[in-house]
């Protein structure tokens, strides 16, 4: 058994090298990349934040999230550049004239020809346009119709089909509620708090996301929940759905814990800062 | 002979000769088998006061004996690399087993080695034979020429053999101090003849600290 050895002829032209691993040629052309997802690159490739100058045209037409803003970087130049993510499931999607949600941390690179924006949900990041995205996953993605319901940790994002919606099972609403059928020390419980607000990252399987109408929803074969970098709140705003502090992100927390966005210009968390 | 079963356990065949591997890697083995410790960064005096001085500790074991044994380490995918004369460099922490005829030294790998968190030193192996190293993820074989200069995360680093110079490649600017810096802030650019082996992995780095 021979192990196959790369160099730039041979390496796959926007194409996966393993399962793990993924290959963008860049021919003068750019890619947004979420930043230390690259692991090596041939070539003359330069890496630039959100925040440069000569990048406004661009991220005027493709980047819409101030909240990751500080995560995102452009790769541009000539050459072929290797991107991967603790070792996780890695593979490209075309959308063609369409849109997609995918959850935050899941998403590596996109073309500048689609449109990256926040999901009204909070965590989740929304893809418009035609464009080749590279994203990663827990084992592989597995693709399911509508009408469904999904474990949370499951879900990777969907596409097409309405955004989700909370189900809870029939138990832990009794307990949440109060009714009269539930006694007063449950009613206040912990457990049933936590499953009505989502405070606490509480979800055994008596909470599923329900996903109606025509679409495609993408589940990662795993339930580990990738760790994700928080991504802030929303403005408090009438109207604006987890506009309150501490409801960030809907998996974990970020290196500080705390759900405060990310602007550029902050200081602390040198780590992410340097990619590394 | 080192034989891979799976992508995550290696089997090796003995008969009578003897397999360096780390401390505590052997899952199972048949036939008669010895276990005796050893540690890294060279044999004798002078192996032991390198080990002292550079931080660069492995502890490896000596196995010999007749049959198969098999090791394996947290289920961490095994690349092989064959030497046939040249110098294979790798992080220790990277290295699973070697022939025993091979040698293993330390080498002053400078300010590259910092920026990768395991010291300023790495482990280096050279002779003829086989060796195996574990990787989070199947590591990616990269091929340097003269023409294509390659450069490499550290935190994605794993070994490299062949002619080939290392230098750190800052992107560190001021931008990177205002949280607008291109997040690739460190790389490893080899240059010359050789191969590269990267994981498709990031491990946490000190320069990722700084």
């Amino acid at each position: 058994m021979t192990v196959p050895v790369f160099d730039p002829a041979t390496l796959p032209a926007d194409g996966n090298v393993n399962p793990y691993t993924f290959c963008v040629e860049l021919q003068g052309s750019q890619w947004f990349l979420q930043k230390g997802k690259m692991i090596a690159y041939y070539g003359q490739i330069e890496f630039n934040g959100i925040g440069h100058g000569a990048l406004e045209r661009l991220v005027r037409t493709s980047f819409h999230s101030p909240l990751h803003a500080g995560d995102w970087v452009v790769a541009q130049g000539s050459g072929k550049m290797l991107l991967a993510d603790r070792a996780f499931d890695v593979n490209s999607f075309d959308l063609d004239d369409g849109n997609l949600t995918i959850r935050a941390g899941n998403l590596l690179a996109y073309q500048p020809s689609l449109a990256l924006k926040q999901s009204i949900v909070p965590g989740f990041l929304t893809l418009i346009g035609t464009g080749k995205f590279v994203a990663a996953s827990n084992g592989p993605v597995v693709f399911m119709e509508p009408p469904m319901r999904v474990d949370p940790q499951a879900l990777v994002g969907w596409a097409d089909c309405p955004s989700p919606c909370h189900h809870y099972d029939h138990g832990y609403v009794r307990r949440a509620g109060g009714t009269p059928w539930s006694s007063g020390v449950e009613s206040l419980g912990a457990g049933g708090l936590r499953a009505m607000t989502g405070i606490g990252g509480a979800s055994g399987e008596e909470h599923q996301f329900e996903f109606v109408g025509a679409g495609t929803v993408l589940l990662q074969s795993s339930e580990t929940l990738m760790p994700e970098q928080a991504t802030g709140a929303v403005p408090h705003e009438p109207g604006v759905p987890g506009g309150g502090a501490g409801h960030g992100g809907t998996g974990g927390q970020g290196p500080l814990g705390s759900g405060m966005p990310r602007m550029p210009g902050q200081l602390g968390d040198l780590q992410r800062r340097f990619g590394l | 002979m080192f034989r891979l079963q799976g992508s995550k356990v290696l089997a090796v065949e003995m008969t009578g000769d003897s397999v360096h591997a780390k401390n505590g890697s052997m899952v199972a083995y048949d036939g008669e088998m010895a276990f005796k410790k050893l540690s890294g960064g060279g044999e004798g005096l002078r192996g032991m006061v390198t080990r002292r001085l550079t931080g660069e500790q492995m502890t490896l074991m000596e196995v010999k004996g007749r049959g198969t044994c098999w090791f394996a380490d947290r289920a961490s995918e095994i690349n092989l690399v064959s030497l046939r004369g040249d110098k294979l460099h790798v992080e220790s922490s990277n290295l699973l087993a070697t022939d025993a005829g091979l040698r293993t030294g330390t080498t002053f790998t400078g300010l590259r080695g910092a920026s990768q968190g395991n010291g300023l030193f790495t482990t280096t192996v050279e002779g003829h034979g086989q060796a195996a190293l574990i990787s989070d993820g199947p590591a990616v074989v990269l091929r340097v020429t003269p023409q294509y200069p390659l450069s490499v995360d550290p935190g994605a680093y794993v070994a490299h053999q062949g002619e080939l110079r290392q230098s750190l490649q800052s992107g560190v600017t001021f931008r990177t101090f205002f949280g607008e810096g291109g997040g690739e802030a460190f790389q490893m650019r080899f240059e010359g003849d050789g191969l590269v082996y990267v994981q498709p992995s990031e491990r946490n780095t000190v320069a990722g600290d700084v």
